[in-house]
C-alpha cells in the first residue's frame, strides 16, 4: 500500500524530534545549580552542628569564657550569612533558568494549537524553529557574534543557549591555545557528573600536563612531572595502566623523538584533539547531541525534496527560474544546490503531475491550462501559436498532443 | 506535554517560595538572638546554649526538608521529559552527508540571512568566517558582494513599496529589466502600474507632497503610461477607463473589485519578491527555511525507518533514494514527478521517460525489457508501435 503523497496533517507529539535539547540543558543546568545549593548547604551544616554542640559541652563544663562562646557564636553566625549570600545568588540563577524553561515549554505547546501544517501560525512557529537551529549552529561553530546578533534580531534569546555555548567555546579555544587550567577547573565543577562520562577527559587534560613538564628537557621539571603524575595519574591506575606506562616512558625520549607512540604524544595536535574531548564530554553532560541540529533537519529536509530532476542535465518544465508560472524549487536554487548534490532523492510510488498534461513537439510536458493561460499572459504570443517557456520556442497550438501519465 | 507544562509549574512555584532561604535567615536570627541573650545576661549561657543547639539542628533538618521538596519537584519533571521524549530519541547520526559540507552550510545561511533582509547580522557573520579562517580566506563559498547589494537593492524597493506606499523605485526595476520579465511571462510591471493608477485615483484620501493626485493626476498618468501596455493588456486597460465612468459611486460598479482590493499591495509585494528572486536564479522562499521544515516533518517517518530496520536488520539498499515515501504539504513539491507504471522507479538522466505514439509513457528501461528490439504492445492501450517511434520527453 502506497503511502499519501502529500499530507497536511500536523502530530505535534512526533513532531517534536530536534526541539528535546530546548527542555533538557535548562533541565541540567538546574540540576546542577540544585546540587551545589545542597553542597553548600551540608558543608555549613556539618561546620555549625559539631562546632555548636562542642561549644554547648566546653561551656557546661566551665571551661571556656564567655567572650569565648560569643566569639564562636559570631563565627557560626558570619558562616550562615555567607550561605546565605551563596544561596540566594544561586537561587536568582535558579528562578532565571526556570522563567526560561517556562517560556519554552510554552513554545512548545503552541505547536500543539496550530491545527496542520499549511496554517499560518505553522509557518511562524516554524521559523522561529529555523532561527534558532541557525543560532545553535552558529554557537557551535564559534560565531558568537553572530549567534548573538541574530538571537537579539528575532527576540528568541530565551529560546537559545548563548551563554553555556560561549561557555564551552571559551574553554575550548583556551585548550587550543596550550592551556588547560580552565578545562580543569571546569571538570572540578562538574566532578560528580563526569564520573558518568564516556570520556576520560581529566584524566587526559592531566596526562598533557605531565607531558608539557617532560617537554622541557629539565631535570627539575622531571622531578616536578613525576610527582605530578604520582598525585594526578595514579589514581587512574586501573582503568588507564597502559597510558600511564607510557607516560613513564616518556622520560626517556626528548620531544624531538621519531619514535611511537611518543612523538604523538609530544605532537602539538593533542591540544586540538582535548579541545574536541572537551566539546564532546561538554555536550554529552549537558544532552546536547554531537552534531548540530540543523544538520539533521537539513540532511533529512534535502532528501525528502530532492527529486532526480534537481541535478538533471536537462531544465525540469515544471519548476525552473525561467517562467513566471512556476516556482523555483529549492534544491535547485542557489543556496542548497551543491549541498544537496550528493544526498539520496525522496522516494516516490506514484507520478505527481498537473491533470491536463500535453506535450510539445520538443517533448516538453506541460498542463495545457497552465500553458494556455501563460501564452495570454506572456501576450507577445499571436493567436494560435503557443510558447514554450522553458525554451521560448513557438508551436501552433494544434501541435500539442495529449499524453497519458499513469 | 500538559503532564510536562504542569509539572513544571509545581516545580517553579516551589523554587519561587525560596522556602530554604527564609529557613536559613530563621536560623541566622536564632543563633543571633541566642548570642545577644548570652551576652547580655552571661549566667544563662550553658542553658540557652543547649536550647539553640536543639533549635539548630531542627532548623537544619526543615532547610534539609525544604531541599528534598524542590529535589522531589525536579524528579518530577525529569520523569515528565522522559517520559515525554521516550519515543522521541534524537535521531541517530549514521546517514550524515551534510556535516562534512559545514562551508556549504554556511553559505547557505549566509544567503539566508541577506534574504531575510538580515544584513547586520550576515555581515557580522561573514566576518567572523574571515576571521576563523584567517588570511587566506577564499570567498568563492561565501556569497558575493553583488548578491548581497541584489537583496539590498530588493529590501529598498519593498520597504518604499509597504512603508510609505511608494511604487515608483519598483517600477522602475521593472522597467529596467522588462525583457527578463516579458520573457518569463511576468505581468508585474502592468500590476505595478495599475497598482499605480489606483493609488492616483484615491489620491484625496493621502495627500503627498507635490505630485497631483486624485482622479485627474489618475488619469494623467494612464495618458502617459499606459499607451505601452496597450498591445498586451488593452482589455485590463480598458476596465480602468471604464471604471472612470462610474467614477462617484464605484463601490456598486461592477469594477470595484479593482479599486478595492485589500491585500492588493501584498499581493504586489509578494509578486515582486518573486519575480526578484527568479531573475536571480533563486527561489522565492528561503531554500534554508523550507529544507529545514521539511525536515522536521520528515524525521519523525525517517526515525520510525531507522527503528524497523534496526530490528529487522536489514539495509537500506537504494543509496541514492530513500528507501520510504515523505508526505510533504503539497506546496512542498516543486517538480513534477514520474513514476514508471511498469517498474515503479522514477525516471533519471539515464533512464529517462518515454512517450509511445499512443501518448502512454514509461521509462526506458522497461519500454527496451517489453519491446526486445522488435514491434510490441503498448502495456496500457491496445496500439502497437516500434521502439524506435518512442521519444524522450521533459517533465
Amino acid at each position: 500500500m502506497a503511502a499519501e503523497l502529500t499530507s497536511t496533517k500536523l502530530n505535534a507529539e512526533n513532531h517534536l524530534l530536534l526541539d528535546q535539547p530546548l527542555l533538557r540543558l535548562p533541565h541540567e543546568l538546574a540540576r546542577r545549580n540544585f546540587k551545589s545549593i545542597q553542597r553548600f548547604l551540608e558543608r555549613e551544616r556539618e561546620y555549625i552542628l559539631p562546632a555548636l554542640k562542642e561549644t554547648t559541652e566546653a561551656s557546661l563544663s566551665s571551661n571556656q569564657t564567655t567572650d569565648q562562646t560569643l566569639s564562636a557564636l559570631d563565627t557560626m553566625i558570619s558562616r550562615m550569612q555567607g550561605l546565605k549570600r551563596k544561596m540566594e545568588s544561586l537561587h536568582q540563577e535558579e528562578k532565571k533558568i526556570h522563567a526560561q524553561s517556562k517560556k519554552r515549554i510554552q513554545h512548545l505547546d503552541n505547536l500543539h494549537q496550530i491545527p496542520s501544517l499549511t496554517d499560518v501560525k505553522y509557518d511562524q512557529w516554524s521559523r522561529i524553529r529555523l532561527d534558532r537551529l541557525v543560532v545553535d549552529h552558529m554557537l557551535r561553530s564559534g560565531y558568537t557574534e553572530s549567534a548573538r546578533q541574530l538571537a537579539q534580531a528575532r527576540g528568541i534569546e530565551d529560546l537559545v543557549d548563548l551563554s553555556v555555548f560561549v561557555q564551552c567555546q571559551r574553554i575550548a579555544g583556551s585548550l587550543r591555545q596550550g592551556e588547560a587550567k580552565e578545562a580543569l577547573q571546569w571538570c572540578n565543577e562538574n566532578k560528580a557528573a563526569l564520573k558518568k562520562s564516556r570520556y576520560n577527559l581529566e584524566f587526559e587534560l592531566r596526562l598533557q600536563q605531565y607531558i608539557e613538564l617532560v617537554r622541557t628537557g629539565d631535570k627539575h621539571k622531571f622531578v616536578e612531572a613525576m610527582a605530578h603524575a604520582k598525585r594526578f595519574l595514579i589514581p587512574y591506575f586501573e582503568s588507564h595502566s597502559a597510558e600511564i606506562h607510557r607516560a613513564a616512558g616518556l622520560l626517556a625520549f626528548s620531544s624531538d623523538t621519531k619514535a611511537e607512540p611518543y612523538k604523538s604524544m609530544y605532537s602539538p595536535d593533542r591540544w586540538s584533539y582535548l579541545s574536541d574531548l572537551f566539546v564532546r564530554t561538554h555536550h554529552e553532560l549537558l544532552s546536547l547531541p554531537s552534531r548540530p541540529l540543523l544538520h539533521i533537519a537539513l540532511s533529512a529536509g534535502l532528501s525528502a525534496l530532492k527529486t532526480p530532476s534537481c541535478h538533471s542535465a536537462y531544465t525540469s518544465s515544471s519548476s525552473n527560474s525561467l517562467s513566471t508560472a512556476t516556482s523555483v524549487c529549492p534544491i535547485c536554487s542557489t543556496e542548497l544546490h551543491e549541498l544537496a548534490r550528493n544526498m539520496p532523492y525522496a522516494h516516490h510510488t506514484k507520478s505527481y503531475v498537473e491533470s491536463d498534461p500535453i506535450v510539445l513537439p520538443n517533448g516538453r510536458i506541460y498542463g495545457q491550462q497552465r500553458l494556455l493561460k501563460m501564452g495570454k499572459k506572456a501576450g507577445c504570443v499571436g493567436t494560435g501559436k503557443i510558447k514554450d517557456p522553458t525554451t521560448g520556442e513557438l508551436f501552433e497550438e494544434g501541435e500539442m498532443k495529449k499524453v497519458y501519465i499513469m | 506535554m500538559d503532564h510536562v507544562q504542569k509539572e513544571h509549574e509545581r516545580l517553579f512555584k516551589k523554587v519561587k517560595s525560596a522556602q530554604s532561604i527564609k529557613n536559613v535567615q530563621a536560623t541566622i536570627d536564632m543563633l543571633q538572638s541566642a548570642r545577644d541573650a548570652i551576652a547580655a545576661d552571661p549566667s544563662q549561657e550553658s542553658i540557652t546554649l543547649a536550647k539553640l543547639q536543639n533549635n539548630v539542628q531542627s532548623s537544619f533538618d526543615t532547610i534539609n526538608d525544604n531541599l528534598k521538596d524542590t529535589h522531589s519537584s525536579l524528579n518530577k519533571y525529569s520523569k515528565a521529559l522522559d517520559k515525554f521524549f521516550k519515543d522521541r530519541p534524537l535521531p541517530s547520526t549514521e546517514h550524515d552527508a551534510v556535516s562534512s559540507q559545514e562551508q556549504l552550510i554556511n553559505r547557505a545561511i549566509a544567503m539566508h540571512l541577506l534574504r531575510e533582509g538580515q544584513f547586520s547580522v550576515a555581515a557580522t557573520f561573514h566576518h567572523e568566517m574571515a576571521e576563523k579562517k584567517g588570511m587566506d580566506t577564499d570567498m568563492d563559498e561565501v556569497p558575493s558582494d553583488e548578491v548581497q547589494s541584489q537583496f539590498a537593492t530588493m529590501y529598498h524597493i519593498l520597504r518604499e513599496l509597504k512603508e510609505k506606499n511608494n511604487l515608483l523605485p519598483a517600477i522602475q526595476w521593472s522597467r529596467d529589466h522588462k525583457e527578463e520579465l516579458e520573457a518569463r511571462g511576468s505581468n508585474l510591471e502592468f500590476e505595478l502600474c495599475r497598482l499605480q493608477f489606483v493609488w492616483l485615483f484615491y489620491g484625496e484620501q493621502h495627500q503627498r507632497g507635490s505630485t497631483p493626485t486624485g482622479r485627474q493626476a489618475a488619469l494623467q498618468y494612464a495618458r502617459r503610461e499606459f499607451q505601452a501596455f496597450l498591445p498586451r493588456y488593452l482589455r485590463e486597460v480598458q476596465q480602468l477607463m471604464g471604471a472612470m465612468a462610474f467614477c462617484p459611486n464605484l463601490q456598486d460598479s461592477p469594477y470595484r473589485a479593482i479599486f478595492n482590493n485589500a491585500s492588493a499591495w501584498e499581493d504586489v509585494a509578494h509578486s515582486f519578491t518573486r519575480e526578484f528572486c527568479s531573475l536571480l536564479g533563486l527561489s522565492a522562499d528561503s531554500p534554508l527555511y523550507i529544507a529545514a521544515t521539511a525536515g522536521a516533518i520528515a524525521l519523525p517517518t525517517l526515525l520510525k525507518l531507522q527503528t524497523i530496520m534496526k530490528a529487522k536488520r536489514t539495509e537500506w539498499t537504494s543509496e541514492n533514494e530513500l528507501p520510504v515515501e515523505i508526505p510533504l504539504p503539497p506546496e512542498y513539491l516543486f517538480h513534477s514527478i514520474f513514476v514508471c507504471p511498469v517498474s515503479k522507479e522514477q525516471t533519471t538522466d539515464q533512464n529517462p521517460p518515454m512517450m509511445m505514439p499512443c501518448g502512454h509513457v514509461i521509462a526506458e528501461e522497461s519500454l527496451k525489457r517489453l519491446c526486445k528490439g522488435s514491434r510490441f504492445k503498448c502495456p496500457y492501450c491496445p496500439s502497437e508501435s516500434h521502439p524506435r517511434e518512442a521519444r524522450k520527453v521533459f517533465l
